[in-house]
C-alpha cells in the first residue's frame, strides 16, 4: 500500500514538472506582443489623421488603443526575473559552510534568535548557537560585545541567514519590526509574501501562548528546504533564509528570544510547517 | 488632416479604460491560473490610478466649462 502511495507521489512530482516545462516552451514574450501592438497603433492613428475616410473616428479610437495596450504591455512587465533554481544555488554553498563549521565545532544546540536590545544595530540579527543542547540565553553584555564565539556560556553568535529577508520586508512594508506586535506580523506578512514579493501562495501565522506556528505554501524557496533538510545542523538550528526571516521577525516583534522547535515539510512538497516557540528570560 | 476624437471621447476612452485596469489589478493574482505575460501588479495600478485621476480633471475642466459659461 505504501508502494503504491509513493508511486503516486512521484507521478504526480513529475506531472507538475512536466506541466511547468509545458508552460515555458508555450511562453510568449511579451515585449514582442508589446512592440507589436504599438505598431500597430500608431499606423491605424497616422491612419485616422491622414487618410481622409468615413472611418477616421473608428480608426482613431483603435489607434489610440492598440498604442495604449502596446505602451502597457511594455511598461507593466517585470524588470528581471531569475529561476528559483538560481537562488537555490547561490544560498546552498554557504548554508553547506554553515553546517561544516556547526558540526566540526561540535556545538548541538538549538539557535536562539535574539532580539534587537542584544545588538548594536536595530536592524542586525544575531542567532546564538550554544555549544550543548540547552536553552541557555547569553547575557546581553556578552552579545554586545559583538564576538563569534562566547565563552560564557559556550557558543557561537552568527548573522542569521534570514537577515536580508528580513530587511526587505521592512522596506517593503515601511515599518520597523521592533516597534510592531505580533498582530501586525500576522495580519500584514500574508499580504507581503503572497501580493508584493510573490514567494509563497499562501502563509497563515497562528500564536498559541508560546508557540507560533507557520504554515508555508508553494514558497519559491522549497526546493532549497529540500535540500536543507539534508543538512544536519541548519534546519532547526541556524535555519533556511525563510525560516530564517520569519524567525528575526518574530524576535523583533514580541522582543523575546525564539527557537525554531519543529520544522517539517509535507507530503507533497509544497507546505512547510515551522513551529517557533518564544523563549522566557 | 485633422485628429478626428474629441477632447470628451477621449474623456470617455480615459473613464472606461481605468475602471478596467483598475478592477484588473485588483482582482489579478500570480497564482490564479498560469499566465502567458508576467505582469508588474504594482505599475499595472500605477497605470490605472493615472488614467483615472487623468478622467477626474477631464471632469473637473466639464464642470468648470459649465460653470463660468
Amino acid at each position: 500500500m505504501n508502494d503504491v502511495t509513493k508511486r503516486i507521489q512521484e507521478l504526480e512530482n513529475e506531472k507538475e514538472t512536466l506541466r511547468s516545462k509545458l508552460w515555458k516552451q508555450q511562453r510568449k514574450p511579451a515585449g514582442k506582443v508589446g512592440y507589436l501592438l504599438l505598431f500597430l497603433g500608431f499606423v491605424a492613428l497616422a491612419a485616422s489623421i491622414f487618410v481622409p475616410s468615413n472611418m477616421n473616428y473608428m480608426l482613431a479610437f483603435v489607434g489610440l488603443g492598440l498604442t495604449f495596450w502596446g505602451a502597457l504591455l511594455l511598461y507593466i512587465k517585470p524588470t528581471r526575473y531569475v529561476k528559483a533554481s538560481l537562488l537555490d544555488s547561490t544560498a546552498i554553498s554557504n548554508l553547506i559552510a554553515i553546517d561544516q563549521i556547526i558540526a566540526d565545532l561540535n556545538y548541538g544546540g538549538r539557535g536562539i534568535y535574539l532580539p534587537p536590545r542584544y545588538l548594536r544595530e536595530l536592524k542586525g540579527g544575531t542567532v546564538y548557537i550554544p555549544s550543548e543542547d540547552a536553552l541557555t540565553i547569553p547575557p546581553v553584555e556578552e552579545v554586545a560585545q559583538e564576538r563569534v564565539f562566547l565563552k560564557n556560556p559556550n557558543g557561537v553568535c552568527l548573522t542569521p541567514s534570514g537577515l536580508g529577508l528580513v530587511n526587505l520586508y521592512e522596506r517593503e512594508l515601511r515599518t520597523d519590526f521592533a516597534k510592531v506586535d505580533l498582530d501586525y506580523l500576522q495580519n500584514n506578512l500574508p499580504k507581503l509574501f503572497i501580493e508584493d514579493l510573490e514567494m509563497a501562495e499562501e502563509l497563515e501565522i497562528n500564536p498559541q501562548n508560546n508557540l507560533i506556528h507557520v504554515k508555508i505554501t508553494g514558497a519559491v524557496y522549497q526546493d532549497l528546504c529540500r535540500e536543507v533538510r539534508k543538512l544536519r545542523n541548519i534546519c532547526n538550528s541556524f535555519g533556511c533564509p525563510l525560516c530564517s526571516s520569519i524567525a528575526i521577525a518574530l524576535t523583533r516583534a514580541t522582543g523575546k528570544p525564539i527557537i525554531m522547535e519543529k520544522n517539517e515539510i509535507g507530503p507533497d512538497g509544497k507546505t512547510i510547517e515551522v513551529y517557533y516557540r518564544i523563549l522566557e528570560e | 488632416m485633422y485628429f478626428p476624437l474629441t477632447f470628451w471621447d477621449i474623456s470617455l476612452w480615459l473613464a472606461v479604460t481605468s475602471i478596467i485596469l483598475l478592477a484588473t489589478s485588483e482582482i489579478l493574482s500570480p497564482y490564479y491560473g498560469r499566465v502567458n505575460i508576467w505582469i508588474n501588479k504594482k505599475r499595472l495600478k500605477l497605470v490605472s490610478l493615472t488614467l483615472g485621476i487623468l478622467f477626474m480633471i477631464t471632469v473637473v475642466i466639464r464642470v468648470l466649462e459649465i460653470i463660468i459659461f
